[in-house]
Protein backbone atom coordinates (compact mmCIF):
# COMPACT_ATOMS: atom_id res chain seq x y z
CA UNK A 1 0.00 0.00 0.00
CA UNK A 2 1.38 3.36 -0.57
CA UNK A 3 2.71 5.77 1.97
CA UNK A 4 -0.20 8.32 3.20
CA UNK A 5 2.98 10.97 2.17
CA UNK A 6 2.17 9.63 -2.10
CA UNK A 7 -1.86 9.92 -1.24
CA UNK A 8 -2.66 13.21 -2.78
CA UNK A 9 -6.46 14.31 -1.34
CA UNK A 10 -6.46 18.17 -2.74
CA UNK A 11 -4.81 18.38 -6.30
CA UNK A 12 -5.28 21.42 -6.64
CA UNK A 13 -3.11 22.77 -3.52
CA UNK A 14 -1.55 19.40 -3.35
CA UNK A 15 -2.28 18.15 0.30
CA UNK A 16 -1.89 14.55 1.09
CA UNK A 17 -3.90 12.30 3.18
CA UNK A 18 -0.75 12.34 5.71
CA UNK A 19 -1.61 16.40 6.49
CA UNK A 20 -5.40 15.79 6.74
CA UNK A 21 -4.93 13.12 9.06
CA UNK A 22 -2.43 15.13 10.88
CA UNK A 23 -4.34 18.43 11.36
CA UNK A 24 -7.12 15.99 12.41
CA UNK A 25 -4.87 14.12 15.07
CA UNK A 26 -4.00 17.77 16.05
CA UNK A 27 -7.50 18.76 16.97
CA UNK A 28 -8.90 20.12 13.51
CA UNK A 29 -11.98 18.67 13.43
CA UNK A 30 -14.76 21.58 11.56
CA UNK A 31 -14.74 21.43 8.30
CA UNK A 32 -14.27 24.93 7.59
CA UNK A 33 -11.52 25.07 9.82
CA UNK A 34 -9.45 22.42 8.09
CA UNK A 35 -10.28 23.72 4.86
CA UNK A 36 -8.80 27.45 5.99
CA UNK A 37 -5.98 25.98 7.95
CA UNK A 38 -4.65 23.86 5.16
CA UNK A 39 -6.06 25.70 2.27
CA UNK A 40 -8.10 21.67 1.22
CA UNK A 41 -10.40 22.71 -1.33
CA UNK A 42 -9.35 26.47 -2.05
CA UNK A 43 -8.17 26.06 -5.44
CA UNK A 44 -9.40 25.90 -9.11
CA UNK A 45 -11.61 23.23 -8.58
CA UNK A 46 -13.29 24.65 -5.24
CA UNK A 47 -13.07 21.43 -3.39
CA UNK A 48 -15.42 19.44 -5.85
CA UNK A 49 -13.50 16.37 -5.10
CA UNK A 50 -11.54 16.67 -1.87
CA UNK A 51 -14.80 17.93 0.07
CA UNK A 52 -15.87 14.60 -0.67
CA UNK A 53 -13.09 12.82 0.28
CA UNK A 54 -12.32 15.32 3.17
CA UNK A 55 -16.09 14.19 5.19
CA UNK A 56 -15.20 10.71 4.86
CA UNK A 57 -11.71 11.15 6.25
CA UNK A 58 -13.07 13.53 9.04
CA UNK A 59 -15.85 10.91 9.46
CA UNK A 60 -13.13 7.64 9.75
CA UNK A 61 -11.17 9.99 11.91
CA UNK A 62 -13.59 11.11 14.09
CA UNK A 63 -16.35 7.87 14.57
CA UNK A 64 -19.12 10.38 13.55
CA UNK A 65 -21.71 9.31 10.71
CA UNK A 66 -20.21 11.32 7.26
CA UNK A 67 -24.52 12.69 6.84
CA UNK A 68 -23.97 14.83 10.17
CA UNK A 69 -20.50 16.04 9.22
CA UNK A 70 -21.80 19.64 7.17
CA UNK A 71 -20.02 20.26 4.38
CA UNK A 72 -18.03 23.57 3.66
CA UNK A 73 -19.70 26.84 2.12
CA UNK A 74 -20.07 26.45 -1.54
CA UNK A 75 -19.55 30.10 -3.26
CA UNK A 76 -20.21 31.67 -6.63
CA UNK A 77 -18.88 31.78 -9.50
CA UNK A 78 -19.65 27.66 -9.47
CA UNK A 79 -17.49 27.42 -12.22
CA UNK A 80 -14.23 30.00 -12.21
CA UNK A 81 -14.83 32.63 -14.86
CA UNK A 82 -12.03 34.53 -16.72
CA UNK A 83 -12.50 38.75 -15.65
CA UNK A 84 -12.91 39.50 -19.67
CA UNK A 85 -16.06 37.17 -19.95
CA UNK A 86 -17.51 39.16 -16.34
CA UNK A 87 -17.85 42.44 -18.05
CA UNK A 88 -18.84 43.69 -21.21
CA UNK A 89 -16.03 46.16 -22.81
CA UNK A 90 -19.03 47.98 -24.56
CA UNK A 91 -20.15 49.24 -21.23
CA UNK A 92 -16.42 51.47 -21.16
CA UNK B 1 -11.69 20.98 32.99
CA UNK B 2 -10.97 23.38 35.83
CA UNK B 3 -13.07 26.50 34.58
CA UNK B 4 -11.07 28.68 36.36
CA UNK B 5 -9.07 31.19 34.14
CA UNK B 6 -7.16 33.83 34.45
CA UNK B 7 -8.51 35.53 31.32
CA UNK B 8 -11.72 34.92 29.47
CA UNK B 9 -11.54 35.70 25.57
CA UNK B 10 -14.55 36.47 23.74
CA UNK B 11 -13.55 36.16 19.81
CA UNK B 12 -11.63 33.75 18.07
CA UNK B 13 -10.51 35.91 14.98
CA UNK B 14 -6.78 37.56 14.73
CA UNK B 15 -7.26 40.24 17.80
CA UNK B 16 -8.72 37.27 20.52
CA UNK B 17 -6.29 34.99 19.11
CA UNK B 18 -3.49 37.94 19.63
CA UNK B 19 -4.45 38.89 22.67
CA UNK B 20 -4.88 35.57 24.13
CA UNK B 21 -1.21 34.48 22.84
CA UNK B 22 0.16 37.86 24.80
CA UNK B 23 -1.22 37.06 27.75
CA UNK B 24 -0.78 33.34 27.86
CA UNK B 25 2.86 34.57 26.99
CA UNK B 26 2.82 36.73 30.16
CA UNK B 27 1.80 33.61 32.44
CA UNK B 28 -2.11 34.08 32.08
CA UNK B 29 -4.12 31.08 32.32
CA UNK B 30 -6.38 31.93 28.85
CA UNK B 31 -9.37 30.23 27.77
CA UNK B 32 -11.11 31.40 24.10
CA UNK B 33 -14.38 31.22 23.24
CA UNK B 34 -15.23 30.62 19.82
CA UNK B 35 -19.34 30.79 18.63
CA UNK B 36 -18.81 29.17 15.46
CA UNK B 37 -14.52 28.26 14.56
CA UNK B 38 -11.42 29.99 13.91
CA UNK B 39 -11.28 33.01 11.51
CA UNK B 40 -14.83 32.53 11.24
CA UNK B 41 -15.86 36.22 11.63
CA UNK B 42 -13.94 39.57 9.66
CA UNK B 43 -10.27 38.02 9.59
CA UNK B 44 -11.12 35.02 7.46
CA UNK B 45 -13.22 37.54 5.42
CA UNK B 46 -10.27 39.71 4.92
CA UNK B 47 -7.90 40.16 1.54
CA UNK B 48 -4.74 40.39 3.02
CA UNK B 49 -3.25 43.21 3.21
CA UNK B 50 -0.89 44.83 5.97
CA UNK B 51 -0.10 48.42 5.36
CA UNK B 52 1.44 51.45 7.50
CA UNK B 53 -0.07 54.23 5.61
CA UNK B 54 -2.52 55.83 7.44
CA UNK B 55 -2.87 59.45 8.23
CA UNK B 56 -3.02 59.90 12.02
CA UNK B 57 -0.21 59.01 14.50
CA UNK B 58 -1.62 56.29 16.53
CA UNK B 59 -2.62 54.61 14.03
CA UNK B 60 0.68 54.56 11.62
CA UNK B 61 2.62 53.75 14.96
CA UNK B 62 0.19 50.92 15.59
CA UNK B 63 0.75 49.87 12.32
CA UNK B 64 4.57 50.11 12.37
CA UNK B 65 4.55 47.84 15.18
CA UNK B 66 2.21 45.59 13.71
CA UNK B 67 4.62 44.91 10.57
CA UNK B 68 7.43 44.24 12.81
CA UNK B 69 5.91 41.51 14.67
CA UNK B 70 4.32 39.66 11.28
CA UNK B 71 8.03 39.99 10.82
CA UNK B 72 8.76 37.32 12.70
CA UNK B 73 5.93 35.11 13.16
CA UNK B 74 7.74 32.75 10.88
CA UNK B 75 10.31 32.25 13.27
CA UNK B 76 7.87 32.13 16.33
CA UNK B 77 5.37 29.69 14.86
CA UNK B 78 7.60 27.47 13.14
CA UNK B 79 6.17 27.74 9.90
CA UNK B 80 5.92 30.36 7.32
CA UNK B 81 2.81 32.59 7.11
CA UNK B 82 3.91 34.06 3.67
CA UNK B 83 4.27 37.73 5.17
CA UNK B 84 5.82 39.03 1.93
CA UNK B 85 6.85 43.33 2.00
CA UNK B 86 4.85 43.12 -0.75
CA UNK B 87 4.07 46.99 -0.65
CA UNK B 88 1.02 49.05 -0.91
CA UNK B 89 0.47 51.88 -3.47
CA UNK B 90 -2.38 53.96 -3.48
CA UNK B 91 -3.51 55.59 -6.82
CA UNK B 92 -4.60 59.64 -7.68
CA UNK B 93 -6.21 60.35 -10.58
CA UNK B 94 -7.39 64.08 -9.24
CA UNK B 95 -5.59 66.90 -7.69
CA UNK B 96 -7.56 66.40 -4.62
CA UNK B 97 -6.04 63.05 -3.84
CA UNK B 98 -2.27 63.85 -4.76
CA UNK B 99 -2.74 67.03 -1.93
CA UNK B 100 -3.93 64.53 0.61
CA UNK B 101 -1.63 62.06 -0.18
CA UNK B 102 1.76 64.11 -0.06
CA UNK B 103 -0.12 65.71 3.43
CA UNK B 104 -0.35 62.42 4.76
CA UNK B 105 3.22 61.51 3.56
CA UNK B 106 4.60 64.27 5.68
CA UNK B 107 2.81 62.86 8.77
CA UNK B 108 4.12 59.22 7.93
CA UNK B 109 7.87 60.16 7.85
CA UNK B 110 7.53 61.69 10.82
CA UNK B 111 7.42 58.54 12.33
CA UNK B 112 10.49 56.90 10.06
CA UNK B 113 8.25 55.46 7.30
CA UNK B 114 9.65 55.35 4.00
CA UNK B 115 6.61 56.47 1.80
CA UNK B 116 7.31 58.40 -1.52
CA UNK B 117 4.89 59.98 -4.30
CA UNK B 118 5.89 58.74 -7.47
CA UNK B 119 4.91 60.09 -11.07
CA UNK B 120 2.83 57.74 -12.96
CA UNK B 121 6.06 56.53 -15.18
CA UNK B 122 7.74 55.81 -11.95
CA UNK B 123 4.90 53.18 -10.56
CA UNK B 124 5.25 51.94 -14.00
CA UNK B 125 8.60 50.86 -12.51
CA UNK B 126 7.46 49.72 -9.55
CA UNK B 127 4.52 48.05 -11.34
CA UNK B 128 5.02 47.05 -15.10
CA UNK B 129 1.63 45.96 -15.79
CA UNK B 130 0.03 48.68 -14.26
CA UNK B 131 -2.32 51.03 -16.54
CA UNK B 132 -1.08 54.10 -15.96
CA UNK B 133 -3.84 56.11 -17.76
CA UNK B 134 -5.66 58.93 -16.10
CA UNK B 135 -3.13 58.21 -12.92
CA UNK B 136 -1.56 61.54 -11.82
CA UNK B 137 0.81 59.83 -9.84
CA UNK B 138 1.12 57.04 -6.79
CA UNK B 139 2.35 56.67 -3.55
CA UNK B 140 4.28 53.82 -2.74
CA UNK B 141 5.65 51.85 0.54
CA UNK B 142 7.50 49.10 -0.22
CA UNK B 143 7.53 48.13 3.66
CA UNK B 144 4.05 47.21 3.44
CA UNK B 145 2.99 43.93 2.68
CA UNK B 146 0.52 40.68 3.00
CA UNK B 147 0.57 37.83 5.00
CA UNK B 148 -2.37 34.80 5.19
CA UNK B 149 -4.59 35.44 8.18
CA UNK B 150 -5.47 31.70 8.39
CA UNK B 151 -1.96 30.83 9.31
CA UNK B 152 -1.50 33.92 11.58
CA UNK B 153 -4.64 33.07 13.44
CA UNK B 154 -3.47 29.12 13.47
CA UNK B 155 -0.35 30.16 14.82
CA UNK B 156 -1.45 32.77 17.84
CA UNK B 157 -4.28 29.83 18.84
CA UNK B 158 -1.69 27.20 18.59
CA UNK B 159 0.56 29.33 21.03
CA UNK B 160 -2.07 30.03 23.47
CA UNK B 161 -2.74 26.04 23.83
CA UNK B 162 1.32 25.57 24.15
CA UNK B 163 1.67 28.35 27.07
CA UNK B 164 -1.49 26.36 28.46
CA UNK B 165 -4.65 27.65 27.60
CA UNK B 166 -7.46 26.40 25.88
CA UNK B 167 -9.36 27.28 22.80
CA UNK B 168 -13.01 26.39 22.58
CA UNK B 169 -14.98 26.67 19.14
CA UNK B 170 -18.54 26.38 19.07
CA UNK B 171 -18.85 27.71 22.55
CA UNK B 172 -21.20 30.67 22.00
CA UNK B 173 -21.47 33.06 24.55
CA UNK B 174 -24.88 33.73 26.00
CA UNK B 175 -23.88 35.68 29.17
CA UNK B 176 -21.30 38.19 30.72
CA UNK B 177 -21.93 38.02 34.89
CA UNK B 178 -20.89 40.66 37.24
CA UNK B 179 -21.36 41.60 40.54
CA UNK B 180 -20.55 45.19 41.97
CA UNK B 181 -19.95 46.36 38.44
CA UNK B 182 -16.88 43.77 38.24
CA UNK B 183 -17.02 40.49 35.48
CA UNK B 184 -17.34 37.62 37.40
CA UNK B 185 -17.47 34.80 34.72
CA UNK B 186 -19.20 34.00 31.47
CA UNK B 187 -21.68 31.28 30.83
CA UNK B 188 -22.15 29.60 27.19
CA UNK B 189 -25.16 28.28 25.56
CA UNK B 190 -24.06 24.94 25.99
CA UNK B 191 -24.54 25.07 29.70
CA UNK B 192 -20.71 26.03 31.06
CA UNK B 193 -19.65 28.75 33.11
CA UNK B 194 -16.11 29.91 33.03
CA UNK B 195 -14.66 31.91 35.89
CA UNK B 196 -11.78 34.68 35.54
CA UNK B 197 -11.19 38.34 36.56
CA UNK B 198 -10.69 39.84 32.81
CA UNK B 199 -12.77 39.35 30.18
CA UNK B 200 -11.95 40.30 26.57
CA UNK B 201 -14.63 41.50 24.10
CA UNK B 202 -12.89 40.36 20.63
CA UNK B 203 -15.85 39.58 18.65
CA UNK B 204 -15.72 41.59 15.76
CA UNK B 205 -19.21 41.77 14.03
CA UNK B 206 -20.98 40.76 17.21
CA UNK B 207 -19.04 42.95 19.54
CA UNK B 208 -22.31 45.30 20.13
CA UNK B 209 -24.42 41.98 21.25
CA UNK B 210 -21.49 41.13 23.77
CA UNK B 211 -21.55 44.89 24.92
CA UNK B 212 -25.08 44.78 25.81
CA UNK B 213 -24.71 41.88 27.97
CA UNK B 214 -22.78 43.67 30.77
CA UNK B 215 -24.92 47.12 29.37
CA UNK B 216 -22.35 48.59 27.51
CA UNK B 217 -23.62 50.38 24.47
CA UNK B 218 -20.57 49.84 21.84
CA UNK B 219 -20.58 52.18 18.60
CA UNK B 220 -19.63 49.52 16.52
CA UNK B 221 -21.60 49.01 13.45
CA UNK B 222 -21.00 46.08 10.75
CA UNK B 223 -20.99 46.77 7.16
CA UNK B 224 -20.52 44.63 4.38
CA UNK B 225 -17.73 44.27 2.49
CA UNK B 226 -17.40 41.88 -0.94
CA UNK B 227 -14.36 40.66 -2.12
CA UNK B 228 -13.21 37.97 -4.85
CA UNK B 229 -10.21 35.65 -5.61
CA UNK B 230 -8.50 34.48 -8.67
CA UNK B 231 -6.93 31.52 -9.55
CA UNK B 232 -2.97 31.43 -8.60
CA UNK B 233 -0.63 32.45 -11.60
CA UNK B 234 3.04 33.16 -11.83
CA UNK B 235 3.43 36.00 -9.20
CA UNK B 236 4.12 39.49 -10.52
CA UNK B 237 5.22 40.71 -7.71
CA UNK B 238 1.85 43.23 -7.49
CA UNK B 239 1.47 45.46 -4.42
CA UNK B 240 -1.93 46.48 -2.86
CA UNK B 241 -3.11 48.67 -5.61
CA UNK B 242 -5.54 51.12 -3.77
CA UNK B 243 -7.94 53.43 -6.15
CA UNK B 244 -9.98 55.63 -4.37
CA UNK B 245 -12.28 56.33 -6.93
CA UNK B 246 -16.29 56.38 -6.57
CA UNK B 247 -15.60 53.41 -8.71
CA UNK B 248 -12.36 52.18 -7.48
CA UNK B 249 -10.96 49.14 -5.54
CA UNK B 250 -8.35 47.51 -3.82
CA UNK B 251 -6.75 44.43 -4.73
CA UNK B 252 -3.29 42.49 -4.17
CA UNK B 253 -1.17 39.19 -5.85
CA UNK B 254 -1.02 37.20 -2.82
CA UNK B 255 2.56 35.25 -2.60
CA UNK B 256 0.86 32.20 -3.57
CA UNK B 257 -0.24 33.35 -7.00
CA UNK B 258 -4.07 34.76 -6.28
CA UNK B 259 -5.25 37.92 -6.87
CA UNK B 260 -7.12 39.11 -3.99
CA UNK B 261 -9.83 42.13 -4.09
CA UNK B 262 -12.36 44.15 -2.92
CA UNK B 263 -14.02 47.57 -2.95
CA UNK B 264 -16.28 49.89 -0.79
CA UNK B 265 -19.95 49.48 -1.64
CA UNK B 266 -21.22 53.47 -2.43
CA UNK B 267 -24.25 53.27 -0.38
CA UNK B 268 -23.13 51.46 2.57
CA UNK B 269 -24.55 48.20 3.60
CA UNK B 270 -25.08 47.97 7.63
CA UNK B 271 -25.89 43.87 9.07
CA UNK B 272 -23.81 40.98 9.19
CA UNK B 273 -25.56 39.90 6.02
CA UNK B 274 -21.94 38.70 3.81
CA UNK B 275 -24.07 37.32 0.98
CA UNK B 276 -22.24 37.93 -2.82
CA UNK B 277 -23.83 39.90 -5.49
CA UNK B 278 -23.45 39.28 -9.26
CA UNK B 279 -22.71 42.90 -9.24
CA UNK B 280 -19.99 42.96 -7.25
CA UNK B 281 -18.31 40.13 -9.29
CA UNK B 282 -18.79 42.37 -12.49
CA UNK B 283 -17.46 45.28 -10.86
CA UNK B 284 -14.66 44.37 -9.51
CA UNK B 285 -13.63 42.42 -12.57
CA UNK B 286 -13.82 45.28 -14.51
CA UNK B 287 -12.32 47.92 -11.78
CA UNK B 288 -9.22 45.26 -11.27
CA UNK B 289 -8.70 44.50 -15.36
CA UNK B 290 -8.60 48.44 -15.60
CA UNK B 291 -6.03 49.31 -13.69
CA UNK B 292 -3.94 45.92 -14.55
CA UNK B 293 -5.17 45.00 -17.87
CA UNK B 294 -3.54 41.77 -17.83
CA UNK B 295 -5.85 40.46 -15.82
CA UNK B 296 -8.33 39.71 -18.15
CA UNK B 297 -7.46 36.15 -18.68
CA UNK B 298 -7.03 35.31 -15.06
CA UNK B 299 -10.50 33.11 -14.06
CA UNK B 300 -12.16 34.47 -10.73
CA UNK B 301 -12.91 31.33 -8.51
CA UNK B 302 -14.62 32.69 -5.38
CA UNK B 303 -15.93 35.65 -3.94
CA UNK B 304 -17.53 36.29 -0.49
CA UNK B 305 -18.22 39.10 1.58
CA UNK B 306 -16.97 40.12 5.37
CA UNK B 307 -17.63 42.64 7.28
CA UNK B 308 -16.01 45.95 8.46
CA UNK B 309 -16.90 46.70 12.15
CA UNK B 310 -17.09 50.35 11.92
CA UNK B 311 -16.89 53.42 14.75
CA UNK B 312 -17.68 56.97 14.10
CA UNK B 313 -14.46 57.78 13.35
CA UNK B 314 -12.41 55.11 11.59
CA UNK B 315 -10.47 54.56 14.94
CA UNK B 316 -10.57 50.84 16.48
CA UNK B 317 -12.11 51.31 20.28
CA UNK B 318 -9.54 49.22 22.89
CA UNK B 319 -8.98 49.23 26.42
CA UNK B 320 -10.76 49.11 29.30
CA UNK B 321 -14.57 50.07 30.57
CA UNK B 322 -16.51 51.13 32.77
CA UNK B 323 -17.04 47.65 34.45
CA UNK B 324 -13.96 46.36 35.97
CA UNK B 325 -12.37 43.84 34.08
CA UNK B 326 -14.52 43.73 31.01
CA UNK B 327 -11.70 44.99 27.68
CA UNK B 328 -13.03 46.07 24.42
CA UNK B 329 -10.88 45.33 21.43
CA UNK B 330 -13.42 45.78 18.78
CA UNK B 331 -14.31 47.90 16.24
CA UNK B 332 -11.43 47.26 13.94
CA UNK B 333 -13.02 49.30 10.82
CA UNK B 334 -11.42 46.91 8.25
CA UNK B 335 -8.15 47.09 9.94
CA UNK B 336 -8.58 44.29 12.35
CA UNK B 337 -6.09 41.90 10.23
CA UNK B 338 -3.41 44.24 9.75
CA UNK B 339 -3.30 46.15 13.40
CA UNK B 340 -4.28 42.82 15.35
CA UNK B 341 -0.99 41.61 16.28
CA UNK B 342 -0.31 44.94 17.80
CA UNK B 343 -3.42 45.46 19.23
CA UNK B 344 -3.21 42.03 20.67
CA UNK B 345 0.54 42.54 22.06
CA UNK B 346 -0.63 46.40 23.59
CA UNK B 347 -4.00 45.34 25.35
CA UNK B 348 -2.03 41.92 27.02
CA UNK B 349 0.43 44.49 28.19
CA UNK B 350 -1.75 46.92 29.48
CA UNK B 351 -4.28 44.11 31.08
CA UNK B 352 -1.29 43.13 33.11
CA UNK B 353 0.97 46.24 33.26
CA UNK B 354 -1.87 48.86 33.00
CA UNK B 355 0.30 50.82 30.80
CA UNK B 356 0.08 51.38 27.00
CA UNK B 357 3.24 51.29 25.26
CA UNK B 358 2.17 54.91 23.87
CA UNK B 359 -0.44 56.96 23.91
CA UNK B 360 -3.92 55.35 22.47
CA UNK B 361 -6.36 57.93 23.85
CA UNK B 362 -7.59 58.08 19.93
CA UNK B 363 -8.53 54.36 20.20
CA UNK B 364 -9.71 54.57 24.01
CA UNK B 365 -13.29 53.06 25.27
CA UNK B 366 -15.05 56.40 25.81
CA UNK B 367 -13.33 58.93 23.87
CA UNK B 368 -15.48 61.75 22.14
CA UNK B 369 -16.18 60.49 18.27
CA UNK B 370 -15.24 63.25 15.78
CA UNK B 371 -14.74 62.61 12.00
CA UNK B 372 -13.93 60.03 10.45
CA UNK B 373 -10.09 58.89 9.40
CA UNK B 374 -9.70 60.43 5.74
CA UNK B 375 -7.86 57.35 4.41
CA UNK B 376 -10.52 54.29 4.90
Amino acid sequence: MSSKKDIIICRCQDITLEQVEQAIDNGITHPEQLKRFLHIGMGPCQGRTCGQLVTRILARKTGKSPAVIKPTSTRPPLISVPIKELWDREDE
Amino acid sequence: MNKNFDAIIIGGGIIGTATGYYLSQKGLKVVLLEKDFLTAGSTGRCITGIRQQFSTPTSIKTAMESVAIFKTLDEEFDFDIEWASSGYMFLAYDEEKVKLFKKNIQIQRQFGLKVNFLTPEECKKVVPLLNIKDLLGGVWCASDGQANPFLVVKGFSEGIEKNGGKILINTKVENINTKNNKVQSVSTYGGETFSAPVVVNAAGPWAREIGKMVNLKLPVEPERHEALITEAVAYQRIPMLVDYRADGGYFVQRVTGQFIGCYTPETLIPGKNTNSTLEFLREMSRRMSRIVPALENVAVLRQWAGSYCMTPDGNPIIGKTEIEGFYCAVGMCGHGFMLGPALGKFLAQYITDKSWPFNLDEFAYGRSFGEREKMV
